[in-house]
């Protein structure tokens, strides 16, 4: 059960993470309030659930919702410097924390907010409904996986590329960057919040103090280590960091030790990072070359005398 | 009447002015040349031309209709390309996909044409694909087309920045001296290539050091010099009259060319 456990919340981790490489990745937006958009998520689906709506709806509602909310974020930072996108981000995560623990008619404040699994009622064992929930979040994933494989290597994904890198000279080459960049953050944010809307689901209860700053700075660690803009060092990144994050909570079940090794954990992943920016920016897996059917073109030309 | 018309352009960083009502005409089907001193405010008359820098006064106007402080890809939209004096080239992507970047009109380089119309986009990318290999060609970059444009060198980094900028298929084309740091032979291939251009309808507004090419190619030259256009003419008038010596040559004739 507990492997059971562990994998759902891979698979939930592994869409934050690559939903942070569509922004930070590939786009090269920081966006240092991950978290706000998984809760937002996790509050439209418990919400819509708990009024009945069939699950597959209720993650469609929560992908609108928080890619709604990417956009609105967006829409002031953009039009500033790079650097407001950071401030605003983070600064949003915390507001939107505080707002659903004050306002408690909307889905329970301080108090937390049952959420109905999409698998109750058939009757099926724990352990049935655990590998259920496993299937669930890791079809979804695969899903993901491909839909971002393909969009990243499509024109589309080339000027995502460009803007990372530069984006006045991308400009010059008649592409907005604004819209852009909101589309992006748009994407993002909805992945995050099916990521949300599977976490609500599967855990059946949520209340504000799930969502810290710790989760966004988890994300981060796992694409840092996993690669920028590589989809499968997104995903290995997400396995590694939670097999550490859970292992360090094992241990701190079952030997005693002088510290807590959980919360010493989060001092390593800090340590981790720095040391990755410094001597390995691009992770374990490296950005693969764009394919979109024009350089098999290129081939032919050079290999033809 | 003609393609571009630059009109009193005022341009003031901190207290330094750099461009003092500058006021030039560029006619369709030409090449002009554009020179000057060293940091007599070339560039950020292109840069200004192209909305990268706003003016403080003054108004430019591209086959007659206002393009004054648009973005950068609003003014390409209206049919203009520019080419930077230092290369900005995305250094993570290949030489090639440098190129398709800079063309129009893509299909697939909206979200939903991405997603929905990947057939008609992928047709586009080998049609793409050809153009850009025929101008790397010329550029000599073919055997580095799928290397990443990071690995470039100086001078190849310029002609890729060119190269970029013919890919977009323009109606004019602003190049900030875009024969500098390239080979003298390549440099005039490159000149010869813009002249095949002009010849079809392209307009150009070049910045460009090099007396003898603004002689052999420019159907008209601006000097400039303080931010502001001190001379204008055929290369020829241009190029005999004493004043440009004074500002730009600071010698006599024969010394100019012998250097
Ligand atoms: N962004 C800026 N901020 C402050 N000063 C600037 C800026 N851009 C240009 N300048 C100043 O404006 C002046 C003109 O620069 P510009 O680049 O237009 O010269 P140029 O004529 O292109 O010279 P060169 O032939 O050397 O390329 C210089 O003195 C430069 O320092
Ligand atoms: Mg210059």
């Amino acid at each position: 059960m507990y492997l059971l456990d562990t994998l759902v919340f891979m698979g939930i981790f592994a869409l934050l993470s690559m939903s942070l490489n569509v922004e930070y990745g590939y786009t090269g937006l920081g966006n240092f309030g991950k978290v706000a958009f998984f809760m937002a998520g996790a509050y439209a689906y418990a919400v819509t659930a708990a009024l009945g709506w069939p699950v597959y709806l209720s993650l469609v509602m929560a992908a609108l919702i928080a890619g709604a909310l990417g956009a609105v974020v967006s829409l002031p930072a953009l039009r500033l410097r790079e650097d407001y996108l950071a401030i605003v981000t983070l600064s949003f995560g915390e507001i939107l924390r505080i707002f659903v623990k004050a306002e408690q008619w909307l889905a329970g404040g301080v108090w937390g907010k049952t959420v109905p699994s999409a698998f109750a009622g058939l009757g099926l064992s724990p352990k049935t409904m655990a590998w259920a929930n496993v299937l669930l979040v890791w079809a979804i994933l695969a899903g993901v996986f491909l839909f971002l494989h393909l969009l990243m290597n499509t024109p589309y994904g080339r000027v995502l590329r460009g803007i990372r890198e530069d984006d006045v000279a991308v400009q010059v080459l008649g592409k907005s960057l604004v819209s852009y960049k909101a589309q992006a953050l748009m994407v993002g944010s909805a992945i995050a919040g099916v990521a949300g809307g599977l976490f609500a689901q599967y855990i059946r209860f949520i209340d504000p103090y799930m969502f810290l700053p710790l989760v966004t700075f988890l994300v981060w660690v796992m694409l840092i280590l996993g690669g920028p803009a590589n989809h499968w060092g997104a995903l290995i990144g997400a396995l590694i960091v939670e097999f550490f994050n859970r292992g360090s909570r094992i241990v701190k079940d079952y030997i005693a030790l002088p510290f807590d090794p959980h919360n010493v954990q989060f001092v390593l992943f800090g340590l981790l990072i720095i040391f990755l920016l410094l001597y390995r920016p691009y992770g374990l897996f490296r950005e693969k070359p764009m394919r979109t059917g024009a350089e098999v073109e290129v081939s032919k030309w050079q290999s033809s005398p | 009447m003609a393609i571009l018309a630059v009109e009193n352009i005022c341009k003031s960083f901190g207290g330094l002015q750099v461009l003092k009502g500058v006021t030039l005409e560029a006619e369709e089907g030409q090449i002009t040349g554009l020179v000057g001193p060293n940091g007599s405010g070339k560039t950020t008359l292109l840069s200004t031309i192209f909305g990268l820098t706003k003016p403080d006064e003054g108004s430019v106007k591209f086959r007659g209709q206002t393009i004054t402080g648009l973005p950068p890809h609003r003014v390409y939209e209206a049919g203009l390309a520019f080419s930077f004096q230092l290369p900005r080239l995305i250094t993570q992507l290949t030489v090639l996909d440098n190129m398709i970047l800079a063309a129009r009109d893509q299909v697939g380089a909206g979200f939903s044409g991405a997603l929905f119309l990947r057939r008609r986009w992928r047709r586009q990318e080998t049609e793409l694909a050809q153009k850009a290999m025929s101008i790397l060609e010329l550029l000599g970059l073919v055997h580095l087309a799928l290397h990443p444009a990071g690995e470039l060198s100086g001078g190849q980094r310029k002609l890729l920045e060119i190269g970029r900028a013919l890919m977009s298929d323009p109606v004019m084309m602003l190049l900030d001296e875009p024969a500098a740091g390239v080979n003298p032979v390549l440099g005039r291939k490159i000149y010869q290539k813009l002249r095949t251009l002009r010849d079809q309808g392209l307009s150009f507004l070049i910045i460009e050091h090099k007396l003898e090419i603004l002689l052999d190619f420019a159907d008209r030259i601006y000097l400039m010099d303080f931010g502001q256009i001190v001379l204008s003419g055929a290369p020829k008038e241009v190029i005999e009259n004493p004043v440009f010596y004074a500002t730009y040559v600071g010698e006599t004739k024969d010394a100019a060319f012998s250097s």
